[in-house]
């Protein structure tokens, strides 16, 4: 295997990802995260936001409002809509030639897609679904990512081989608020075109996405409710919270991807989370230990949720949360009960 | 393209999450005394691959990296309805992280020749996900991810897929040679036949590989290949939660009430 | 150029029809022990299992009599988890708790009065291995929905599997006690509610050093156990059955079982009633602080001579539970000798059936002086030959039966039927107001006051003669029972 000279390599990037002028608000989250990582790097070192798509001039000037030196900008009608395949050369590309030392990508399905794509084919090192961030002593990053179940925080290295890449968790670090932007935008060639590609996208049926991660308050469902939404969508109505969902439900397919905490899916902390019908599987609660309030509504007194909950009610799901929807829903019914 | 599919279903020996047993004194896992499974959305990859089969006529055939105590996996995968199954073990693949896995695999993928390599969407012992785009990665293959129903097109040498994206879902079309990685739990596996399940448990014989048939070199696979190397285990410190049970949904609105979360 | 071009893989259509002697129904004691007896004198054996392996759906335990266990293979490998060197019974009031130790010296040593604390599931799952270590063929999480009849005679089993149907010329039902296949196959009739017994157990675990604490208060060295068994008011409330406590390795298992008819009327839930009898102030401080780390309920067919339906047909025996074949309501816990007796002599009376159709195999041909019969099956080359159809009837099966007779199974159980009716009868003053009696009289006689002790003595004795109904009553109580103690 050969010899990688890892002083070749500096620069921290953070992959931008864009869909149809949207931007996955985790690139802004790793934006944030990654400014407090540069405080550990040398100081010539710049933090790059690196933007692939169509259309990206906003994007850009956006990044460098949001702290970065520089942005790069593969802009060309090839990106849009995604595929791995022109991404990930248009990126691998980069990477040979630019050498950067760090490289974060959003664990969204369309980071997670292309993230080893790029890494394989340089010998990068990357960490998957990392929940924490650091630079240690000697410059290299320690990416921390739950294993075991989510029991442990495995602290992932990688010394000899460069970029240092990761996934991160949607939700894990929180982005701060645009400045005044300051840095530069570089063009790059673009590498890629449509000849060349393999995949063609025939139809793409995207609706409205969601956020949970910023959501002040949650209702979310696990596989007690066996298919039936209506209780926690009434009870998620009342309280005006998003409803997310554990990995069972999703799995099952009552629950769209997007709405997944935990492993494989997001970390949320909003000041109530309710959850309605889960188990307390260690993966799902590392995506939610850091909510204010948490309320368990479970039918199995024995569900470990109630060992990680503020408060919690034994009974029947449904009748839980529309009793409980009810009265939220009714103010003076709540006032009764108060008084 | 000539004549049917070759397809390969990368499958992997786990243990079983559910087995996994907490130390109630310790809060220790105890893993190794857990039972080994095929890794569950292994099934999903399985089921698409023998939908493949059911469709096109396609010749598929299981593989799996391990040990040949990993061997019950390609004997579920036959037992299935895979026409074969194939056990790659070798002492130079010890340590591997999922860059020398998705390499070995990707050889593999060479070897038979494969037209679609289908795995399935994660292991639910490492939960990466980054071994079937590695595995593209490696032979430059088209790959589709997160697929939720194959359509093949074998008059056009091209693989469709409808898969889950942020928000909604598309229909991606790719030219073969293509990495598939099924989404976890998005077809219904078939069980396995009573007669296929009597002849793959006690008369199939894997086909077994080493390193070298594969045209690898120990030194591209194991620890010393692997980029990434684990740095240090932290155990998570829980949460501390009031853990207060209460005997009324009214108690509990009063509660929410008070604490001002609603 | 790769491997599969020189490679014959698997065939397309593998058929096991016809492929194996006879075909065992559950893997349970009963059906493992008929599998390797039959394996063991070389017919093929194709042994299916409902559960994810042998025992899985067994969580129950306790002692096991292994006499016929130890001829049919190693016992000293077994998982046995302990030898009972303890036996006590024990009668429960409400509040009382009137007991009897028995310990005897010989248990200590080999072969400890063949009497083993196991835990089923892990048992189960061994004695299956050693049916597989004799040439038998397992396969497990394939249920046995039907049988197939041709022309009367069973000839196969049809299993919840896509290409379900095996067909072989004997079929042994081992299923246990919920026999759905041989009721609805009609070899037997519906178990009579009456004859039907719930069971529940618990395992149960100490934080900590488990086996030291277990050892501590049961006063256990090494490998020593103990088998408690409460009966009365205080072990199963008004319901016929007892209650039992046994010592595993670093568990205890406890539990009871009563008749359904009883559960049904008394409207409190099995569990309930298991916590009940936990909570009962003379065993309480045996499980405390213990936490729960297994349950598990069922039902069992309580059994009796009268309760056996025809064990032999055109083509199929019934062995174990199935067969009614248990002597389990508490009082007596004997199913499991029994079962493993039963699968032996119907293993045993296939094989004879089989040696008298002496009919050539070609797979036997093929391997017979380089290899042990039971291994016929390894060699893959075989796989879609099939032998000539060999018909067994219910006359070439009547051996099973006749050495069942013959056997303390039998006669286990006539003495059990008669034991149960004279019980039955007297339920009322053994089970409630004999205790209640003895315990009264226990503490009038112990109890400490400055009257002469004489005088609490017979307190005590006219206490006990007035529940019986005076000494008349006490020496027809002693003839009605006289059997027991012979």
């Amino acid at each position: 295997m050969p010899e990688v000279d890892v002083s070749e390599y500096s620069d921290v990037w953070v992959f931008i990802e864009e869909h149809a002028g949207e931007v996955a608000p985790v690139s802004w989250e790793l934006l944030s995260e990654a400014q407090s990582l540069m405080e550990n790097k040398d100081e010539d070192e710049e933090l790059v936001a690196l933007c692939i798509g169509e259309n990206l001039d906003d994007v850009a000037e956006e990044a460098l409002a949001r702290g970065a030196d520089r942005a790069l900008v593969a802009d060309d009608p090839v990106f849009e809509p995604y595929r791995a395949d022109p991404y990930g050369k248009q990126f691998r590309h980069l990477v040979a030639e630019r050498k950067p030392d760090v490289v974060l990508i959003g664990g969204t399905s369309t980071g997670r897609d292309f993230a080893g794509r790029v890494a394989v084919p340089t010998h990068a090192g990357l960490t998957a679904d990392c929940t924490e961030l650091g630079i240690d002593d000697e410059g290299h990053l320690e990416a921390g990512r739950p294993a075991f179940g989510g029991n442990v925080i495995a602290t992932i290295k990688c010394e000899n081989h460069r970029p240092q890449m990761a996934t991160i968790r949607p939700g894990v670090f929180e982005a701060t608020e645009p400045a005044e932007a300051d840095g530069d935008v570089d063009h790059v060639e673009v590498v890629v075109t449509e000849d060349e590609t393999v995949t063609e996208v025939e139809t793409r049926e995207v609706g409205e996405t969601v956020d949970i991660t910023d959501a002040d308050r949650i209702v979310a469902v696990g596989g007690g409710i066996e298919g039936d939404l209506g209780p926690a969508e009434m009870l998620a109505d009342a309280l005006d919270a998003e409803l997310a969902a554990s990995r069972k439900a999703v799995d099952s397919g009552w629950v769209g991807h997007d709405r997944q905490v935990g492993q494989t899916g997001k970390s949320v902390r909003p000041e109530l989370y309710v959850a309605v019908g889960i188990s307390g599987a260690v993966q799902h609660l590392e995506g939610m230990n850091d909510s204010e309030v948490v309320v368990a509504i479970n039918n199995d007194p024995n569900a470990p949720m109630f060992d990680h909950a503020d408060y919690g009610i034994v009974g029947d799901l449904f009748e839980v949360c529309e009793e409980l929807a009810e009265q939220i829903g009714n103010p003076e019914a709540l006032q009764e009960v108060i008084a | 393209m000539t004549d049917n599919w070759t397809v390969l279903v990368g499958v992997k020996q786990v243990p079983d999450e559910d087995d996994v047993s907490i130390d109630p004194d310790t809060g220790t896992l105890n893993r190794a005394e857990a039972a080994a499974i095929l890794n569950p959305p292994d099934k999903n990859a399985l089921e698409a691959a023998l939908r493949l089969k059911d469709e096109v006529g396609a010749r598929v055939i299981a593989v799996t990296m391990g040990p040949p105590t990993a061997t019950p996996v390609l004997e579920l995968a036959v037992a299935l309805g895979c026409d074969d199954g194939a056990l790659i073990s070798d002492y130079a693949f010890a340590g591997s992280d999922t860059w020398p896995t998705s390499l070995t695999l990707a050889r593999a993928g060479e070897y038979f020749d494969a037209d679609v390599f289908i795995c399935g969407e994660e292991t639910t012992d490492s939960s990466t996900g980054q071994v079937p785009p590695g595995i593209a990665a490696h032979l430059d293959w088209a790959q589709l991810t997160y697929v939720e129903e194959l359509e093949p097109r074998p008059e056009d040498d091209q693989l469709a897929a409808v898969r889950d994206v942020e928000g909604g879902w598309e229909r991606v079309v790719a030219d073969l040679p293509v990495v598939v990685a099924v989404g976890y739990g998005e077809n219904q596996p078939r069980p396995s036949g009573l007669h296929r399940k009597i002849y793959a448990e006690n008369e199939f014989e894997p086909i077994e590989l080493d390193a070298e048939e594969l045209g690898i070199d120990a030194d591209e696979v194991g620890l010393d290949a692997s980029p990434t190397q684990v740095g240090g285990m932290d155990t998570a410190s829980p949460v501390e939660r009031e853990q207060e049970l209460l005997d009324s949904v009214d108690d509990l609105a009063a509660t929410l009430h008070k604490q001002e979360v609603v | 150029m790769n491997v599969l071009q020189s490679r014959e893989g698997p065939p397309a259509n593998p058929n096991y029809d016809h492929r194996y002697d006879a075909i065992v129904v559950g893997a349970g004691l009963a059906g493992s022990a008929a599998a390797i007896t039959m394996a063991r004198d070389g017919l093929d054996v194709l042994l299916i299992e409902r559960g994810s392996y042998p025992g899985a759906k067994n969580v129950f335990g306790g002692v096991m009599y292994t006499p016929t266990i130890r001829e049919l293979v190693d016992i000293d490998s077994a998982p046995t988890e302990r030898y009972v060197a303890e036996r006590r019974y024990s009668m429960l009031t409400e509040e009382d708790e009137i007991a009897a130790s028995v310990s005897i010296g010989d248990w200590h040593e080999p072969p400890h009065n063949d009497s083993f604390t196991v835990i089923r599931g892990d048992f189960d799952e061994w004695f299956a291995e050693q049916a597989v270590e004799e040439g038998a063929t397992l396969i497990t999480e394939t249920t046995v929905t039907d049988l197939i009849r041709e022309d009367g005679r069973i000839v196969g089993v049809e299993t919840d599997r896509p290409d379900g149907a095996v067909r072989a010329p004997v079929v042994v039902l081992a299923e246990g006690g919920n026999s759905l296949v041989s009721e609805s196959a009609g070899l037997k009739e519906t178990d009579h509610r009456e004859h039907i017994a719930v069971a529940v157990k618990e395992v149960l675990e100490f934080p900590g050093d488990s086996r030291k604490i277990i050892e501590d208060r049961f006063r256990l060295v090494d490998d020593d156990g103990a088998a408690y068994h409460y009966f009365g008011k205080g072990a199963v409330g008004d319901a016929f059955g007892g209650a039992f406590l046994y010592t595993n390795d670093d568990t205890i298992s406890v539990g009871l079982a009563y008749r359904i008819e009883d559960a049904v009327t008394e409207k409190i839930s099995p569990q309930d009633r298991l916590d009940e009898f936990k909570s009962h102030p003379a065993v309480a401080p045996i499980f405390r602080d213990a936490r729960t780390v297994e349950y598990g309920a069922k039902t069992i067919p309580e059994g009796g001579a009268s309760a056996m339906p025809e064990l032999v047909h055109d083509g199929a025996l019934l062995v174990g539970d199935t067969a009614g074949l248990v002597l389990n309501n508490g009082v007596h816990l004997e199913g499991t000798n029994m079962a493993v007796e039963s699968g032996f002599h119907a293993g045993k009376a296939v094989v004879k059936a089989f040696g008298s159709k002496a009919t050539p195999r070609p797979a036997d041909a093929a391997t017979a002086g380089t290899e042990s019969a039971g291994q016929v099956r390894a060699d893959g080359g075989v796989s879609n030959t099939t032998r000539p159809s060999v018909t067994v009837r219910a006359s070439d099966l009547q051996s099973y039966p006749d050495s069942l007779e013959q056997s303390f199974v039998v006669e286990n159980l006539e003495h059990y039927e008669w034991l149960i009716n004279r019980v039955v009868e007297d339920k009322q003053l053994l089970f409630e107001d004999l205790p209640e009696a003895l315990a009264d009289a226990a503490a009038e006689y112990f109890t400490i006051d400055r009257q002469p002790k004489q005088t609490h003595g017979r307190l005590a004795k006219e206490r006990i003669m007035h529940t019986v109904g005076g000494l008349r009553g006490a020496i027809k109580l002693g003839w009605r029972y006289r059997k027991m103690i012979r």
